[in-house]
């Protein structure tokens, strides 16, 4: 009892704030060049969120107006494209590659030869580095309905198509491809992640598994996929929350004939912003924005509860 | 007969061959059905992983005008290649890619590694609150146009320090970079502290020197970044002789915007030869940095 008192008293006897401020004096120096970066690119356009609710011209100064630039957002059929568009290219790539990658992961993890094993993840992981203007060069010279696409003249000695295809031209055609453009650049590198949790097993598990009998595909599918269970989740919820900022992938693989019909959000806000000479409105794409971030943030909260719920941490 | 059943077993120094006991026996045999199978499943997956970079890489080399498919140049010439280099509208923009990476990056991990240094500072009054600071970046944003109206009232906008700055600030490498120096143990800060280390000097002698992976692992993701990035010259960016080679890249594939030819390379020659130019020097030092590519996201995201 005694102890417990006498160290409360030395807990009570804890020294002025500024006193054990003035003690950290270098580390809170250190600290400003941070909190002037994030003052100025973060924090600052904050403020700039005020000119949601003003209509502001590309020649003129802000007039407030209120909610009516909300009021246009939710009557323009292109918005609605765009925030639909947002999500579904979202889920459906990011459930697209984490399957994918799970798969890929499944077999690289039976892959007897090390050697190949490690050539092969060298390989997968490489376009993760290429930059998103490099992929869609790469792919628009590749699926280009010119005599040097290569996908236009294989389909066509194939006797798949019988003329050459624009694929990045057509709404419909483009969609896929973006899938395809991303499960080839992302799917690899998202493998990490899983082979990093396989490796975690323990192998005892494996022997026991064998001891009962069970065999190579008994074993892929009672022991390793249930190991991958949890990081599954992870990766679904950690990829869940950012799903409101898509822009680059999308924006690189447009051209005008399918603008309209692909725009996500942020890709709209864009548009509407430089691409549209003297009638272009910061106010109402600052407010396009802000319906996004609200999203945006509303998502990362429900993802941030789910985390927490099924690992235990959150995830900020 | 009784010591041919012994033949797949191991050799004693002796010279006899003993079957082990079942969990020391090697495999059986390396190739099974399902392992052949399974090396042909990765080699296809490789191959389309490869084939749109192969057929880049040949194109650009090749200086002939009929394409469609082929494995190898059909008239193999540099012309490509000397028609970038021999150019200034192309050479300006790769000397902007290098010096936007290299401050860029320089900038970046020193931000990132003083932050995450204070943020290990346990016993430092209001530590929680400087971190949610930086946090809460990562869950909400101002958005895409309150971010421009804050360069453009700076002076960001048509300045080649924009797209440095901008990307300098990165929370999310720097709550890696402080889960790094976590891993430092804290007697090595207690102990320079109780010699009279200032904590800048600990900083220098200490924090830093022992995450020298971390540093290289950061460093890597930023150097990539600032060497990718479009979006933010894209945005802040509209005078052309501050593109750097993404902008330049994009405006080739696009338009009809290019250099003049040296030699016999063709159009196509060229819009090829840019691209593996954009990722050449990182081709070339990939097989050499990987394993800290996958140290860094592994830190980050696997840490249970």
């Amino acid at each position: 009892m005694t102890s417990v008192a006498s160290s409360r008293a030395v807990r009570a006897k804890k020294k002025p704030l500024l006193q054990r401020m003035g003690k950290y004096w270098g580390f809170y120096l250190m600290f400003i060049p941070v909190l002037v970066f994030v003052a100025v690119f973060h924090y600052a356009p904050m403020f700039g969120i005020r000119y949601a609710f003003y209509s502001w011209k590309v020649i003129g100064d802000p007039k407030w107006v209120g909610l009516a630039n909300f009021e246009k957002l939710f009557k323009q059929s292109q918005f609605s494209v765009a925030f639909t568009n947002t999500i579904v290219f979202s889920v459906v790539k990011l459930l697209l590659n984490t399957g994918l990658a799970v798969v890929i992961s499944l077999f690289l993890n039976e892959m007897v030869s090390l050697k190949f094993k490690k050539l092969s993840q060298t390989v997968i992981y490489l376009p993760h580095f290429m930059s998103w203007v490099v992929t869609a060069s790469v792919f628009s010279l590749l699926l280009s309905p010119s005599d040097s696409g290569l996908v236009n003249q294989v389909l066509l000695k194939l006797g798949v198509i019988k003329e050459s295809v624009y694929y990045l031209a057509d709404k419909n055609h483009w969609r896929t491809w973006y899938y395809i453009i991303n499960i080839w650049r992302e799917t690899g590198w998202q493998t990490i992640i899983f082979m990093a949790t396989l490796t975690g097993i323990d192998p005892g598990i494996y022997e026991a598994a064998a001891i009962d009998g069970a065999g190579r595909w008994k074993k892929m599918w009672y022991v390793t996929l249930p190991a991958l269970g949890n990081t599954i989740i992870t990766v679904l919820i950690l990829n869940l929350a950012k799903i409101m900022n898509l822009f680059e992938s999308v924006f690189v693989l447009q051209n005008d004939s399918v603008k309209r019909a692909t725009n996500v959000l942020q890709t709209y806000v864009y548009y509407q912003t430089f691409n549209a000479g003297a009638s272009a409105d910061y106010g109402y794409t600052t407010a396009v924005g802000l319906f996004r971030s609200l999203v945006g943030l509303a998502l990362m909260l429900i993802c941030n509860f789910a985390s927490k719920k099924v690992r235990g941490r959150g995830i900020v | 007969m009784a010591k041919e059943k012994l033949v797949k077993g191991y050799i004693t120094p002796a010279g006899l061959k003993v079957q082990g006991p079942p969990h020391l026996r090697k495999p059986k045999s390396q190739l099974t059905a399902f392992n052949f199978v399974n090396g042909l499943l990765f080699i296809i997956v490789c191959l389309i992983i490869i084939i749109p970079i192969w057929k880049v890489l040949i194109d650009s080399l090749d200086l002939t005008t009929g394409y469609g498919m082929k494995i190898l140049p059909t008239k193999f010439g540099l012309d490509g290649y000397i028609s970038i280099f021999s150019n200034q509208s192309l050479l300006r923009p790769l000397w902007v890619s290098i010096y936007t990476t290299v401050t860029g990056t320089f900038l970046g991990l020193m931000l990132c590694t003083m932050g995450a240094y204070v943020l290990i500072q346990w016993d430092m009054p209001f530590r929680t609150t400087l971190a949610n600071i930086l946090l809460f970046t990562m869950i909400f944003s101002g958005g895409m146009i309150p971010s421009y109206l804050v360069m453009r009232g700076l002076g960001l906008t048509d300045n080649p320090l924009g797209p440095i700055l901008l990307p300098a600030i990165n929370v999310y490498n720097l709550v890696l970079m402080r889960n790094f120096f976590e891993g430092v143990p804290k007697s090595l800060f207690e102990s320079a502290d109780l010699d009279g280390c200032s904590p800048m000097g600990a900083f220098f002698r200490i924090a830093l020197p022992l995450s020298k992976a971390a540093l290289a692992s950061i460093g890597l993701m930023f150097a990539v970044a600032y060497w990718n990035d479009y979006t933010n010259f894209k945005l802040y960016i509209t005078n052309r002789s501050l593109y750097n080679f993404q902008m330049k890249l994009r405006d080739m594939i696009q338009s009809s915007d290019l250099p003049e030819s040296v030699g016999a390379a063709t159009e196509n020659t060229i819009r090829n030869a840019c691209i593996i130019t954009a990722i050449l020097p990182f081709m070339i030092l990939y097989p050499f940095l990987q394993k800290y590519f996958v140290k860094g996201i592994n830190i980050g995201a696997v840490k249970e």
